[in-house]
């Protein structure tokens, strides 16, 4: 079933006189439950379609679609809402706030998301998820004494903590060692699937993309290719 | 969860130095403002001491009090006609203590009222900066035009007259001393106070205090120390609270990805701006009210709370506008931009 739907979406960019259009009318549907890989070369447009679709900006036409919601018509405080409790995001940094503990920057990620859980209620979730990321001996330690991967690990919790229905994360690896980056794409691949999160995930890691359900192969942007991995891999072999 | 408070905690050098910063030039600005008033106390705090009223000079003065004349019979008629209204006269003098050491003095004499301090024939009331030259009570003090002796009967606080400290005398002692009979000056407090009288002119307390020789320029040369301060001051608050937090884009573009309301980070900007701004202040109120205190007997310091609390203000007025206009940055971020910096 489609979670989520992009139609026709295009972006242009326009510095000065020159129009530059990076999406030209892309089509992408999103199943739940699912883990679709965006690949392509670096300037194919995949970056810009998936913070299209997580509402970090707008198209500049087309039609963004999630759940009843069409976020192409919505103002800045109605996707902000969505985006605080709908949606979870990885970048490519874990981009953590600097003065909060581990504890606390998932704390405020379910303050953030209004949650109507107790605090105690907050601080057991907390916990959980500290304990699916392999984090919970470190919840009381800053940003700044944490390592790549256990920063990128945060990251990763703080964007399920409060069960979102999509993740977005562009090229969440991109700043690890090959070791690091298998380790993160393991636990973003067994979360995903134990709490049923649809995600949607940029990488131009080749190694990254049998953790995918379904590939979309972007360039120029558009669209070039769609297919299920497993059958591609069998296929390849 | 409050993010001002927990940033602060967690940056505890980097606030303390902004705040010492706040602190430093609060304390400067109150500090020089306090001097520029203890001048201004004591070059006219017999007046500016005085209940709000109209004062009154011969027209034909020419706004100078010491060439004004008010005739006995228009005296007598207004000290009648309004109620507590006081004739007095103000003249530069000197007087020799018992060791024949000349100390200048400002002569102030009245009929008699509660306004100035009335004192018997013989007898002188003196500004206490003449205790810490060597003055007692029961001192005799003369001076070569008096045929008889002064005797220091008391002190009194804050009793200066251009810069000189005023020594209250008996009228017909005045009278003997300057060889005239007419006092200079008519004051009547403001709720008895008529606009104009034929004759004299009238001038409120501030337009008095003008027309004492060198008030006027030397006012203005200490306001304008004190409000440039302010003004500089005011700026380098401004300019430190946009720039801490215009160098946090990165932090709140992150914030605002992750679904932060705007509002929520206006909040705590103020927070912060106001966390540092009180506390500075308060310390710096502390201090310059203590030194009003401790202050040497012989500087002239004098810095009022309704000063201090003025100041504050404007400064609190200040921080927070240069918070607000860093805020609207803030509200223009897009996350976007803030992930495509790179980690912060």
């Amino acid at each position: 079933m489609s979670l989520f739907t992009m139609n026709k979406v295009r972006k242009t960019f326009t510095n000065g006189d020159m129009k530059e259009e990076i999406l030209k009318g892309v089509n992408l549907s999103l199943r739940e439950g699912e883990i679709t890989a965006l690949v392509g070369a670096s300037g194919s447009g995949k970056s810009t379609l998936l913070t299209i679709a997580a509402g970090l900006q707008s198209a500049s036409d087309g039609q963004v679609l999630f759940q009843e919601n069409n976020l192409s018509t919505m103002n800045q405080e109605q996707i902000r809402e969505i985006r605080s409790k709908k949606f979870g995001f990885i970048f490519q940094f874990a981009h953590l706030v600097p003065f909060l503990t581990v504890e606390e920057q998932l704390m405020l990620m379910l303050d953030v998301s209004e949650t109507k859980l107790k605090k105690d209620e907050q601080k057991r979730e907390v916990e959980i998820i500290l304990q699916l990321v392999g984090m919970d001996h470190r919840k009381q330690a800053y940003p700044s004494s944490l390592s790549g991967g256990e920063k990128q690990r945060v990251a990763i919790a703080r964007a399920i903590i409060h069960k979102p229905k999509v993740l977005f994360a562009d090229e969440p690896t991109a700043s690890l060692d090959s070791k690091r980056s298998k380790d993160i794409m393991d636990l973003i691949r067994d979360i995903t699937k134990t709490l049923n999160i649809t995600t949607l995930i940029v990488t131009h890691d080749e190694e990254m993309l049998s953790y995918a359900d379904h590939i979309i192969k972007m360039s120029d942007g558009l669209i070039m290719q769609e297919a299920g991995l497993n059958y591609e891999l069998k296929e390849n072999a | 969860m409050n993010l001002a408070l927990k940033e602060i905690k967690k940056n505890k050098v980097k606030f303390l130095i902004l705040g010492s910063i706040v602190f430093l030039v609060s304390l400067l600005t109150f500090i020089i403002s306090g001097l520029a008033n203890g001048l201004s106390q004591d070059n006219a705090s017999l007046i500016k001491d005085l209940p709000e009223g109209q004062f009154y000079m011969n027209a034909e003065a020419e706004e100078t009090y010491n060439l004004s004349r008010i005739n006995s019979s228009m005296q007598e008629e207004l000290i009648n006609d309004y109620k507590d209204a006081t004739a007095f006269s103000i003249q530069m003098g000197f007087l020799n203590d018992q060791h024949d050491k000349q100390q200048s003095v400002v002569f102030v004499t009245s009929t008699g009222s509660e306004i100035f301090k009335d004192v018997k024939a013989g007898e002188i009331l003196l500004d206490r900066s003449m205790e810490d030259k060597g003055v007692k009570i029961g001192d005799r003090l003369t001076n070569p035009q008096f045929s008889g002796e002064f005797i220091v009967k008391g002190f009194v606080d804050q009793s200066k007259f251009s810069h000189a400290a005023v020594a209250f005398i008996n009228i017909e002692n005045y009278k003997e001393l300057y060889r005239v009979d007419e006092m200079q000056l008519v004051f009547i407090p403001k709720e008895n106070a008529p606009q104009e009288i034929t004759g004299l002119q009238s001038f409120s307390k501030q337009e008095f205090l003008k027309t004492i020789p060198s008030y006027n320029a030397e006012q203005m040369t200490l306001t304008m120390i004190v409000w440039f301060l302010v003004v500089i001051s005011g700026m380098l608050f401004a300019i430190f609270f946009y720039m801490m937090n215009v160098q946090k884009i990165g932090l709140y573009g992150i914030l605002k990805a992750i679904g932060l309301k705007t509002s929520r980070l206006f909040t705590m900007m103020w927070t912060q701006m106001m966390f540092i701004t009180l506390t500075s202040l308060a310390l710096s109120i502390a201090i310059s009210q203590s030194f009003n205190m401790v202050a040497p007997e012989g500087m002239p310091f004098h810095l009022s709370i309704e000063t201090t609390l003025i100041l504050s203000g404007v400064f609190f007025v200040i921080g927070f506008i240069g918070t607000t206009i860093a805020s609207l940055q803030i509200k223009k971020i897009e996350p976007l931009q803030a992930i495509q910096q790179g980690e912060m």
